[in-house]
This record gives C-alpha cells, sequence and structure tokens, in this order.
C-alpha cells in the first residue's frame, strides 16, 4: 500500500521531473492538432479475458467473448477507413493484466487507446451505452498535476526518456493520462454520441470514473460500456453480431469525427 | 524461676491468642460488612454516571448506509443503529457489516453477501484502511456500473459516518489488490463521491 507520504514525495519528483523537461524542450501552443496529425496506431482493448470473463447475462453470455468479438470488429472497420494501424491488447481469449495492456498502448506509441466492455449492474432493469474517461481521485496534489500537465499537454512519452530505468519512470507512466483528460473527454463526447444515433439504447451519456485500465495510458483514452449484459433484453443484443457490428461502426465513427476536429 | 517462667509464659500466648481472634472478627467485619456497605455507598453516591454510560449495553450510534434500488442505478441512503464503541473502527466495522447484510427495506446491496470484513483501520491522517475477505472480489462477475456501485457504497458509507475519515483504502486480504472486477482501481485512495447517491 502506498502512503501519502511516498505520493507526495513522488508529486514532487514528478513535477521537478517536468520542469527540467520543460527546460530543455519549449512547448508550441498548438500541439494537439500536431499531435492528431502524428497518430499512427490505435490500440483496442478487449475488455477482461481467459479466466476472467467479466460481468454474465442470464443466458451464459459473457462480457469477455463480447467485449472481443466487437474489438475484432472495429479493429477491421478501422484498418479498412481510417489506414491507421490498430494494435489489439489480446487477439483470443486469454488473461491480459491490466499494466500489461496499458504497456502495450504505451510501447507502440498508440495516439488512441480504446477500451471495449459489455456493462452489468445488480439490477436487471438498468439498460444503456455510455461512455468514461478517467477522473482522477481530485486530491488536491492531483489537482495540481493535473492542471500543469493539462496547459503543457504535449506528448508526454517524448519527454519520458525511456534509457531512464528507474523509479521515476514507473511514477510517469502510472499517471501518464492526466496530460490527455481533456482530449479524452472530446473523443468520449463523439464516440458517446455515435452510439447513440445508431444502437437505439438508452444514452447513459458520458461519465468520469477511475478505471484502472485508463490511468496508465500515454494518449487520449476512453472505455466503452455498449451495452448491459445483466439486463436480458441488452444480453441478446450484444451476444447478436448485427449489433456488435453496429458498436464497432458507432465508435469508428466518433473516432473519425474527433480526429477530423478542429483544434 | 521455673514457678515464675510457667507463670508469665500461658499470659503472652492467652494476650496473642485473644488479639488473633479479634483480629480475625475485625478481618470478618471488614470484608463482609463493613466493606459491602462502603461498595454500595461508593456506587450509591459517587459514581452512579461511570456505569451508566461504559455499561449501558443500549449504547448505539446512527449510520447512513448506501444501497441500491431496483429502479435506478443511484445510491440511497438507509438509516441503521449499530453498537456503539469503543473505537470509531469498531463502529465502522459494523456499519461495513450492515452494508454487506443488505437493507431492511428492499434495497439491494452492492456487496456480494458472503463478503467478511476482516478489518477496519483508522489512520491519524484521516486515511480509512477497510480489509475485506476474497468473497468480494470472487463472488460477484461486476461490471462496471455494479464495480462503482459496490466501491463508492463503501467509501461514502465510511466517509460520510465518520468524520475521522477523509479517504478510503481497499485491501483484499491484507493486500492492495488492482480491481475488484478489473474496472475500479483499487491501489489509489478513495474520496467519497455523493453524486451518485440518489437525492
Amino acid at each position: 500500500m502506498r502512503d501519502p507520504i511516498d505520493r507526495t514525495a513522488r508529486g514532487a519528483a514528478l513535477a521537478a521531473a517536468l520542469l527540467a523537461a520543460l527546460a530543455v524542450c519549449p512547448i508550441s501552443g498548438q500541439v494537439p492538432a500536431e499531435q492528431k496529425a502524428r497518430i499512427q496506431t490505435i490500440v483496442i482493448d478487449p475488455g477482461h479475458g481467459g479466466m476472467e470473463t467479466g460481468a454474465k447475462g442470464k443466458f451464459g453470455n459473457l462480457e469477455k467473448d463480447i467485449t472481443l468479438a466487437i474489438s475484432l470488429k472495429l479493429k477491421a472497420l478501422v484498418e479498412r477507413n481510417m489506414g491507421f494501424e490498430v494494435v489489439l491488447t489480446r487477439d483470443k481469449d486469454v488473461d491480459v493484466s491490466i499494466e500489461n495492456r496499458s504497456a502495450i498502448a504505451n510501447n507502440r506509441k498508440a495516439g488512441l487507446f480504446i477500451s471495449i466492455h459489455a456493462n452489468g449492474a445488480v439490477q436487471k432493469k438498468v439498460a444503456g451505452s455510455e461512455t468514461f474517461f478517467l477522473s482522477l481521485n481530485a486530491t488536491d496534489e492531483e489537482t495540481r498535476r493535473l492542471a500543469y500537465l493539462e496547459n503543457n499537454s504535449s506528448a508526454l512519452q517524448s519527454r519520458i526518456d525511456p534509457s531512464s530505468d528507474d523509479d521515476l519512470m514507473m511514477i510517469l507512466w502510472d499517471m501518464a493520462q492526466t496530460a490527455y483528460i481533456k482530449q479524452s473527454s472530446q473523443l468520449a463526447e463523439l464516440v458517446q454520441e455515435e452510439l447513440d444515433a445508431l444502437l437505439g439504447t438508452r444514452n447513459r451519456g458520458i461519465k468520469q470514473a477511475p478505471f484502472k485500465i485508463l490511468a496508465g495510458v500515454a494518449c487520449p483514452a476512453i472505455l466503452v460500456e455498449a451495452a448491459f449484459i445483466s439486463n436480458p433484453e441488452e444480453e441478446q443484443k450484444l451476444a447478436a453480431e448485427y449489433f456488435q457490428t453496429k458498436v464497432a461502426d458507432a465508435i469508428c465513427r466518433g473516432l473519425a469525427r474527433y480526429l477530423r476536429m478542429p483544434e | 524461676m521455673a514457678k515464675k517462667k510457667k507463670a508469665h509464659e500461658p499470659k503472652p500466648a492467652l494476650v496473642l491468642g485473644v488479639l488473633s481472634v479479634v483480629l480475625v472478627v475485625l478481618a470478618i467485619i471488614f470484608f463482609t460488612g463493613g466493606g459491602r456497605e462502603k461498595v454500595e455507598r461508593f456506587i450509591d453516591a459517587n459514581v452512579p454516571k461511570i456505569p451508566a454510560v461504559s455499561e449501558e449495553p443500549a449504547a448505539t450510534k446512527t449510520v447512513t448506509l448506501f444501497f441500491l434500488d431496483d429502479d435506478d442505478d443511484f445510491l440511497h441512503r438507509e438509516t441503521r443503529q449499530v453498537a456503539a464503541g469503543p473505537t470509531a473502527a469498531e463502529e465502522a466495522e459494523r456499519a461495513l457489516a450492515e452494508l454487506i447484510e443488505g437493507s431492511e427495506k428492499g434495497l439491494l446491496s452492492p456487496l456480494p453477501p458472503q463478503t467478511k470484513v476482516r478489518q477496519v483501520f483508522i489512520g491519524k491522517d484521516g486515511v480509512a484502511t477497510v480489509d475485506f475477505s476474497r468473497d468480494v472480489a470472487e463472488k460477484f462477475a461486476y461490471g462496471s456500473t455494479m464495480e462503482l456501485a459496490a466501491v463508492y457504497a463503501v467509501v461514502n458509507t465510511l466517509a460520510f459516518n465518520f468524520k475521522a475519515v477523509k479517504k478510503v483504502v481497499i485491501l483484499i486480504e491484507g493486500a492492495e489488490k488492482d480491481t475488484l472486477g478489473g474496472h475500479v482501481d483499487l491501489t489509489r485512495a478513495f474520496l467519497p463521491d455523493y453524486s451518485l447517491v440518489a437525492r
């Protein structure tokens, strides 16, 4: 368990490191636009897998199977229509740790990261689609860090020297997403609009949550909850290929709109 | 000499005997009659308030728990009495046990019923550390919405009822785990989030 003193020390170390990095490489005002132009790789993360099934439906459908099916369809769509390289964090039914999923994204220099999930609630009635981006547990320290990083959101990865093997690099990656919250919220909004337009499910909107998978990713990152597997009607939709294709199509359209968006 | 000695010897023995009898009688009086009277007077006159506070079995604390409703996915409040004291941490353990036990009004607990609260520790820095049995992660197949409800039912229950609690850390079987079911990050301390609570 990390204690707060440790965290404060990490925060201080991070701030010091970033200030040092800033002094060496000044940041231009139009970084986000340049960043978009530089996107070559999109990483798609099919939620859960292997022993970790995720949520389960009444008819026996498992979240891990549905997320993989949608992700494979999305990969094909994006590669065909947009010409990006698409990397999946898993392409079969295997366990992949959350750390390894974000490491795949960061090592492949992902320009966008999309985690695909199917939702689950205790109540059968709860239904709809929603898109999440990261919420920080807004402690003072993290809020300050966020404010700083948001105002200086150049590519974090270019400032992290991969040869620095020490703890500092781990600290930087640990909260890598903090630099991209604003872009992530824009991406979430556009994807959610398309989901709402295409799926005919209840629009649960965009939300922020402290999801582990988003925290360590150093690019705009969202988590899509296509529909509720715990709702029997939506479970049957999620298991149907036509619906999976619609979900993939909606996400693809949202991505395209995000990439065309003027800064 | 012999006669004198014989005449003198029985006397101290007698005195000693009488004294010891008196001593025994006094001791009996002291430990029975007098002693009892003193204890009674002590209780009656001087400290009627101390036993009333420390021994009263009915001392309770009202806690607010956060459950799910069948119709929406907000958290709904329900108040409950738990045994009070001696420490806030023990009261917190009882409150969480009630949260797992479930609602008295037909609301739903967001935590698996098999879950045990192994311990709650409240640090001076305002961080409450809750240690659950492995059931909390293994007995439910969480989706995002359910996992958020489970985490914030716990976090809000602690922060809402116990002034000393500012943040909450959740452990499973004494160890830090990434998530309950693949979504919500357990490696950071949580602040309460009342936006998830129904108005």
